[in-house]
Parts: structure tokens; sequence; C-alpha cells
């Protein structure tokens, strides 16, 4: 008799939370994120990957992307799927392609100090998706888990 | 952030503890311009406690060292270990900063 295998059950996991365009709210983003990584026993090296990231997508969305005073919502999702961890980041923002944004000049002295942030991002990361929908700013964040 | 500032021979030693992000970069960069403004202008930096660098954590470190060299003091940082100095190495930071073995050799390069 051969014996069966429960049915495969793929591992999927997700959270979410919105957040103001204040940047005193990207430390909520970091707790949630410490959270998640330690129910899924991120490695440190995967932590620090997306804590960077986070928080320079979003210091870049609070900083430049509304022209007006007013409150705007950003909602960020955490979720592992096929043995990925993938982030999103959506905005009403102005629209914004982060994979536009030059190689910072490493050789300038003084060092100027825009650019490095997204540039961070782009090398953290896996795969950094843009798209605009309906006025929102989506990024999509990813980074391959480690057997 | 916490922050363990302690005086050696007439060094500032600044051990800094948890992320330099964001939320923290501000608040790090105004005690160390607060140092060097008190006369403080020979800081070594201790980075071992720390968990990571955004860029926001890099320009407090950036502006930090451009003040003390403005005082004709000198900054030297230690403990760029692990991920943080990945993140260094990402960002091309290494050139822009004394960087140190230990907070000792640290001591020893700004007597000298």
């Amino acid at each position: 008799m051969t014996s069966r295998r429960p049915p495969r059950t793929e591992l999927t996991s997700s959270c979410e939370i919105s957040i103001t365009n204040n940047l005193s709210e990207i430390a909520r983003v970091a707790a949630l994120v410490d959270r998640f990584a330690a129910d899924h026993n991120f490695s440190n090296e995967l932590v620090v990957a997306l804590q960077v990231s986070l928080d320079e997508v979003l210091n870049n969305i609070i900083s430049y992307a509304y022209d007006d005073e007013g409150p705007h919502d950003i909602v960020v999702r955490l979720k592992i799927r096929c043995r990925n961890i993938e982030v999103s980041v959506s905005d009403d923002g102005k629209r914004f392609d982060p994979l536009t944004t030059l190689t910072p000049d490493f050789t300038s002295k003084p060092r100027v100090h825009g650019g490095v942030g997204l540039y961070f991002v782009r090398n953290l990361m896996d795969d950094v998706i843009y798209t605009r929908r309906d006025g929102v700013n989506h990024l999509q964040l990813m980074k391959r888990l480690k057997e | 952030m916490k922050l363990v500032v302690e005086e050696t021979e007439g060094v500032t030693i600044v051990e800094a503890y948890g992320r330099l992000d964001s939320t923290t970069a501000k608040e790090f960069g105004d005690r160390l311009i607060a140092l060097v403004q008190a006369g403080r202008c020979s800081l070594v930096i201790d980075l071992k406690n720390i968990a990571y660098i955004s860029s926001a954590g890099f320009r407090a470190l950036l502006i930090a060292n451009r003040t003390t060299l403005e005082r004709r003091g000198k900054l030297a940082l230690c403990g760029v270990i692990g991920e943080v100095k990945r993140l260094f190495d990402i960002g091309n930071f290494n050139e822009e900063f004394l960087i140190c073995p230990s907070q000792a050799e640290g001591i020893g390069k700004l007597r000298a």
C-alpha cells in the first residue's frame, strides 16, 4: 500500500499596515517588519535588506511625493509566496519610478547626499517593479528566501 | 536611540545602539553636533551595536564628519562590521570616513 502524502499546502502568509505621510510613522512599519521577520525566522541579512529598503522608499515618498500639506495614506504589505518575500508599497503621490533614478556619483568631493537611498534599494532587493494604476504608485520589492 | 558617551585621553567615545534610520538619524546627528559644538572635536563613534544604517543615518554621519573637520577636529568610526560593513560597501562610504578596527586604534589615530 502506498502511503499518501498530505495535500501540499503552500505556506502563504501576509500582513498589511496603513500609515500617514509623516516620517514618525515609519517606525510603525519597522516594528511590523520585525514581528513578521520573527514569526518567519528571517535571517539578519534579510531583515536588514527589508528594513533599509522600506526606510528608503517610505522616506522618499513622505519627503517628496506630495505637493499639498494634507494627510495621505501609504499602504505597506508583506507577503511570503513561493519562497519569495514580496513587499508592496502604494501611495497616491506624484508619479515616481525609483528605477529611473541614476546611480549616485561616488567620485564627487564632497560627497553629495542624493540618490544613495534608492541605490540601496536596488542593491539589497532581488527585484523591484514599479507600476502606476489609477493615480496610485505601486512599488513591489522582492527578495528570494534562501533554503 | 541610546548613546553611551565617555571621555578617554582627551578623546570622546560614542557607543551607539540600535538602528540608524529615518526615525533615529536626526536625534543621533543632533547629539553628535552638540558634542562637537561643546568642544569635543575628537570623536570615535563605535557602531558595533548598530543593526543597520539607512541613507538618513549615513547623512547624519557625513554631516558630523564635516562639522568635526570644520572645527579642526577628527572623527573616527569603529565597529564597522557585519551588515553595517556591507551597507558601507554598497554605498561606497568607506573612503568618506576614517574607519578603524577598534576603539583603541581609533583613539590612537586621533591622538597621533
